[in-house]
């Protein structure tokens, strides 16, 4: 039965069946170059794409690792030059005034000298 | 090269394959959809050598902006956007492409057979009537009996309500119908 329909087979582009594959082949050649250059830049964006998240994990881990190990190597020498400059000195008994007329090069006057050890005493 | 010629893909899932240069699933993409390219094509060229060119044109748009489409599982409406602007901008289109018109000499010189010819004045005949309708009747009728959209599908690529696509397709074949004779109705069950 008939639903008022129009026959456009004449004017169809499928109905030629060989004309139809030239249609096709047709525009499959234009676009072969842009397919190869999408194709190119999948496989470079795709190999970013697949290992980011691993690589991020383990920057960020290296980047923890590294901070960590530079406060404590900070904590670590700021302890040695504190006892380079006063703790060796208390550590042996010197009083800590006249260690620091050593450390400062300067000689005290007899007055003080005579102070710190009375006060040391 | 992949083949897309079994069961048929959803149309995002061979975007998405043609995003990646996959060949297989752009062809499988002009294949699907050629002909709906080509009906609004010729729809507002009225020529079907001109509806053709493009239509292959469009295509080819269409894979450079690939990445720009947000719904791929709505290919079908945003490529017939691109036939639409590509047809708009036809004069310009033919100008660059003047080399072509040797190969359509051509083309024509192969068509001269008998039944090529007979094809052909029939062909002129179609084009002929439906140059005497309006721009949307004329997208309609090809997309309804020619690639046998729904009113709902053809609604939604041109923007227009289903109401109105029914009430276009109506004028559309009365039209055709007293221009062309009964000889041009297709025998097809209701759809």
């Amino acid at each position: 039965m008939t639903d008022g329909r129009t026959d456009f087979s004449p004017l169809d582009p499928t109905e030629d069946a060989e004309r139809f594959e030239d249609i096709v082949a047709s525009i499959s050649d234009a676009a072969a170059p842009m397919l190869a250059a999408r194709r190119a830049r999948a496989s470079v964006v795709g190999q970013v794409g697949l290992w980011w998240k691993p690589l991020l994990a383990a920057a960020v881990i290296t980047g923890i690792v590294s901070v960590g190990a530079l406060l404590r190597y900070q904590a670590s020498t700021r302890t040695i030059a504190e006892l380079e400059e006063v703790g060796i000195a208390e550590a042996i008994g010197v009083p800590s005034q006249i260690a620091d007329w050593v450390w400062s090069d300067e000689a005290p006057t007899t007055a003080e000298l005579l102070w710190a050890l009375e006060e040391e005493s | 090269m992949a083949s897309y010629r079994g069961p048929d893909l959803p149309d995002a899932l061979l975007v998405e394959r043609a995003r990646r240069g996959d060949a297989g699933a752009f062809e499988a993409l002009v294949r699907r959809h050629y002909r709906a390219a080509f009906a609004v094509a010729l729809a507002l060229l009225g020529n079907a050598m001109d509806a053709e060119d493009v239509s292959q044109d469009a295509f080819i748009r269409a894979l450079e902006r690939l990445d720009e489409i947000r719904r791929p599982e709505r290919f079908a409406a945003w490529l017939l956007q691109i036939v639409r602007n590509r047809a708009r901008n036809y004069h310009n289109y033919r100008r660059v492409r003047s080399a072509a018109s040797l190969e359509e000499a051509q083309a024509q010189s192969d068509e001269d057979t008998a039944d090529a010819a007979e094809r052909s004045e029939l062909r002129a005949e179609l084009e002929s009537a439906l140059s005497e309708l309006g721009k949307t009747q004329r997208e309609v009728v090809l997309l309804h009996d020619m690639e046998s959209w729904k009113h709902r599908e053809i609604a939604e690529a041109l923007e227009i309500s289903e109401g109105m696509s029914r009430q276009h397709l109506m004028v559309a074949r009365r039209a055709l119908r007293e221009r062309l004779g009964v000889e041009y109705l297709k025998e097809h069950s209701n759809d």
